[in-house]
């Protein structure tokens, strides 16, 4: 544990290849130690190479960190990621665009040629040819995407970190090793993107599955395209203001609209074709296998009452997560699918694109935070960090001291109960903890402006539906 | 936790007071405690039509006396009804109290004889409203034709972002003779029901009373709407405000219903560039801009919130544009505390928004938006802010334009008023800013100040519409029965 210890003080990026439990059993002061190094070393690298960054420490006149509150004026608001004016990319001027990411990381946009550039996916296209960027884009918060600038490295870094989670979050070798085992890896989604869900694929791919002959995608060839995502996102909050006859749509997207609904049009056939691929192919086999509750729950009701279960290996994984938004599943609903499946390991997480690292689940339902995520729990009427005592409830915001190319300080829009300072969890684990119940601020304040992984799809359908429909 | 207020209902000349439903105001500040609706939608519409006709005993003169009377009651230093709506407004309202006082100061004011004569006159027509008025013709040889305006059985769903709102519905429905039912709104519940108590105290059996109910029901409960908005009782909807208030109340149209919308709105501002011409001519072009932006604290539709400027867009145009949202901010400070505050309950998904503007590279300047103080924010490029939409509690957005088309082009049918600066200039565009879409066109400053009210508003007429016109005609017998025999 010491070496541990001593190993992140220096850099935070050896928990990757470090020991993953004894991350979650180091005492208060280690942990406080931990977080004030990595915040440090961060600061002191990247203030120099952010824009974005210097201008905020010296607006703040933050010249060096020498506690944990004063971290707190220098995390960004979550908005910053998609602060570029829309118009930029109604306008297709992806130079502005380029531009504007490049105040966000220490990578060099400047020699980025845009010429002939004319949608999103093109621009995340030329990045990927020009750089070792891997930008990550989210679904789309009321109405328009955020942009991560995340490196390939960062993306092996992660998918190793969490295959590591899995083998040893309930004991040291407890769980498979994905790095070795070579489970088949079952998805209902595409194979390419970058998309919150899909741009860490190739990793896993790679890296897990051992190549795509032992992978299975519902689109095994095609690209969730961050247009149309942008498009739904568009389309969400013009319906919601009751502007929808008032977008306007890009040449560009309008010209790709029927491939489009072609994939589209073919979803129910293929997704009822992806399943039974995945019992001809690896029935019966251990599997690792990613999809939301609310897709399971449907092939599970519709199995099940085909007399199918049991249909793979006990020793098989399931990856969850998303709730069960959009969607009333009956109480029993995890039964059903771990009937259906034929097994119940299931390991979730809490993460948000922004991060690197996940906040696994553990038996008592709470989500434990790693030592590389320093996690703040900040008033919502003043943004002043709460104390790390007790059980406090407030804005989640953090630290994520992995990325080594871009600021990893947020506010998030999500309201948490954070505890563990003082005394372990249930589950025995000493690492602070986030309670079950996490909730969007702008859910509580009456609406719900986040379209997230398991909404997305519906509004994905609807911007299609749009597309089709539009005049041109 | 504050206690709940208690917010009766007020049914053509009762009171009903058993207050044992609770109800939350916006903000999440404010709670208050209404009567149940079921109980008295019974008696809410009024389903004999000929129960109207109390209502022509009176003459104009009455009407202007009553209201006359009325207006002197509802003085808000004496008139315990009004305190309490006043208090309670402090609580619910997005107006903070030296602005609310302002306007409860201002009540008694709208219902003076010569104001209310004139809105009569210039709304609808005094003499249409007092009797059959004989049409002209150039082609039309007989008897001339007679047009009379009537009252009309209506449901109001007023807004509650300014107490004004209410005055001039009670006002209205008076001197159309009609019948009101007013759904107030949870960010004021009770400055109508003030009023109609004090009509209530003032002459409960008086003809205008009768015809005045003002309750309290949770927009969008189905049970209740179904029954209200029924063609048996009631003629006329008049709905104001948000998408959501308004698209409730469609779900029940059908014939026999109209339905009057004062639709959401938005306003902007366009200011050409012999704004730049010195100094001290900018200068007060910012304070007007302030004004525009920051009266009633930008709670009206009236106010301005994307503001065009023909600076001119290279980097001399933009710190021109700049340099105006600096002396914005600063006048909105100093802007006179009856008028404009920083806001109390500033929204925090906007301020998310403006503080993540404030590090996307050269994209945006802003001004202010540390607090609740209230935000300018220039764009360094001719494109609103993309939550334009969301742009409240004092946050304006400045637009550098070379080109003063661009600023005519963005105004559509959402565009409630337009700000502009200098007065060729409105001239200039006037028509054209009519055909995009616009619908009241003031001097930039003048935006939320209602200096001349009796007016159209967003477009239309509602007072017109909101009464019945009525044509009566006679014909020569002789000619009807030469035509029925064939022998003409």
């Amino acid at each position: 544990m010491s070496e541990l210890f001593q190993n992140l003080l220096r850099d935070p990026q050896s928990y990757i290849d470090g020991d993953y439990l004894a991350g979650h059993a180091f005492t208060r002061e280690q942990i406080e130690a931990v977080h004030l190094a990595g915040l440090r070393k961060r600061f002191n690298e990247l203030r120099g190479q952010v824009p974005v960054l210097d201008r905020l420490a010296t607006e703040q006149g933050i010249d060096a960190i020498d506690s944990l509150e004063d971290a707190v004026p220098l995390l960004f608001p979550h908005t910053v990621y998609k602060s570029y004016p829309l118009s930029i990319l109604e306008r297709g001027q992806f130079d502005r665009l380029t531009r504007w990411l490049d105040g966000l990381t220490t990578i060099d946009l400047g020699k980025i040629d845009t010429a002939g550039v004319d949608s999103i996916d093109g621009w995340i296209k030329r990045l990927d040819e020009q750089t070792d960027m891997r930008l990550l884009h989210t679904f789309g918060t009321t109405g328009k995407l955020s942009f991560m600038p995340r490196m390939r490295e960062h993306w092996i870094q992660s998918t190793t970190l969490t295959a590591h989670a899995i083998r040893d979050w309930n004991g040291h070798g407890t769980g498979p090793d994905l790095m070795s085992a070579r489970l088949p890896m079952v998805q209902p989604g595409y194979r390419y993107g970058a998309g919150a869900t899909y741009r860490g694929v190739e990793a896993m791919v790679k890296l897990w599955a051992g190549g795509d002959d032992n992978a299975l995608f519902l689109y095994p060839d095609d690209y969730f395209s961050a247009d149309i995502a942008s498009l739904a996102g568009r389309l969400r909050a013009a319906e919601a203001r009751g502007e929808q006859g008032r977008l306007e749509l890009s040449p560009g997207l309008l010209a790709r609209r029927e491939e489009f609904a072609h994939r589209e049009q073919q979803r129910p056939g293929r997704m009822k074709e992806f399943l039974q691929t995945a019992i001809r192919r690896f029935g019966g086999r251990d599997i690792c296998l990613f999809a939301v509750w609310p897709i399971l729950f449907e092939w599970a009701e519709q199995g099940l009452a085909e007399g199918m279960r049991g249909l793979f290996g006990t020793g098989s994984l399931l990856m969850s997560g998303g709730g069960s938004k959009g969607r009333v599943l009956p109480e029993d609903y995890r039964e059903q699918i771990f009937d259906f499946l034929g097994y119940r390991r299931t390991f979730e997480i809490y993460s948000m694109s922004e991060l690197m690292p996940g906040n696994p689940r553990c038996e008592a339902g709470n989500y434990h935070v790693p030592p590389v995520l320093v996690p703040f729990v900040l008033d919502p009427q003043t943004g002043k960090m709460l104390p790390r005592a007790g059980t406090q409830t407030g804005r989640f915001a953090c630290f994520d001291m992995l990325p080594d190319t871009y600021w990893g300080g947020l506010v998030t829009g999500d309201e948490v109960t954070m505890a563990g300072w003082d005394e372990p969890c249930d589950c025995g684990r000493r690492s602070p903890y986030l309670h079950g119940t996490i909730r969007r601020f702008s859910e509580i304040q009456g609406g719900d402006d986040k379209i997230n992984c398991a909404g997305a799809p519906e509004a994905h359908d609807r911007a299609m539906d749009f597309l089709l429909h539009a005049a041109g | 936790m504050q206690e709940s207020m208690r917010v009766p209902f007020v049914l053509r000349g009762e009171i009903i007071d058993d207050c044992t439903v609770e109800h939350g105001g916006r903000h999440g500040q404010a709670r208050f405690l209404t009567p149940d609706i079921e109980s008295a939608l019974g008696r809410l519409p009024l389903r004999e039509p000929s129960r109207m006709a109390d209502l022509y005993s009176l003459t104009m003169d009455d009407i202007v006396g009553y209201l006359a009377r009325l207006g002197k009651a509802l003085d808000v230093r004496t008139n315990r009804h009004m305190q309490e709506a006043f208090a309670l407004s402090c609580r619910t309202s997005g107006l903070s109290e030296p602005i609310l006082r302002y306007y409860y100061e201002l009540i008694p004011q709208s219902f003076e004889p010569a104001v209310v004569r004139e809105m009569a006159e210039r709304l609808v027509g005094i003499d249409y409203l007092e009797g059959w008025v004989e049409q002209a013709s150039a082609l039309h040889t007989g008897v001339p034709t007679r047009v009379r305006a009537f009252g009309a059985r209506c449901v109001h769903v007023i807004a509650g972002n300014v107490p004004m709102v209410s005055v001039g519905t009670v006002v209205r429905n008076a001197f159309t003779r009609s019948d009101a039912i007013i759904k107030t709104p949870s960010n004021d519940p009770l400055t109508a029901t003030a009023i109609a108590r004090t009509m209530v105290e003032m002459d409960r059996d008086h003809p205008l009373t009768r015809h005045m109910s003002v309750v309290y029901w949770k927009g969008g409960d189905e049970s209740v709407e179904r029954e209200i908005y029924d063609p048996r009782g009631v003629e006329k909807i008049v709905a104001w405000g948000g998408f959501a208030s308004i698209k409730h109340v469609t779900r029940y149209l059908q014939p026999g219903l109209d339905l009057i919308t004062l639709d959401p709105k938005h306003s902007s501002t366009i200011i050409g560039r012999e704004a730049f011409a010195d100094d001290v001519t900018l200068e007060s072009v910012a304070r007007r801009l302030a004004l525009d932006i920051g009266a009633m604290n930008q709670e009206g539709c009236v106010n301005a919130r994307v503001v065009y400027v023909q600076s001119g867009t290279d980097a001399e145009g933009l710190a021109r544009a700049n340099r105006l949202g600096e002396l914005a901010i600063a006048a909105l400070q100093q802007l006179p505390e009856f008028l404009s505050t920083p806001h109390k309950a500033f929204d925090a998904a906007l301020k998310e928004e403006i503080d993540g503007l404030r590090y996307a590279g050269d994209e945006y300047v802003v001004y202010g938006g540390r607090k609740n103080e209230g935000a300018i924010i220039v764009s360094q490029n001719d494109a609103p802010v993309d939550f334009a939409r969301q742009l409240a509690c004092r946050v304006g957005n400045i637009v550098p334009l070379d080109d003063i088309d661009t600023a005519v082009r963005s105004v559509n049918a959402y565009t409630q008023t337009i700000g502009i600066f200098p007065e060729t200039l409105k001239t200039q565009l006037r028509d054209r800013l009519s055909y995009q879409g616009a619908q009241r066109l003031v001097s930039l400053g003048a935006a939320a100040l209602f200096e001349d009210a009796a007016t159209p508003q967003d477009g239309i007429e509602p007072v017109r519409r909101m009464c019945k016109w009525i044509v009566e005609q006679t014909s020569d017998p002789v000619m009807l029965d030469n035509l029925a025999r064939g022998t003409m």
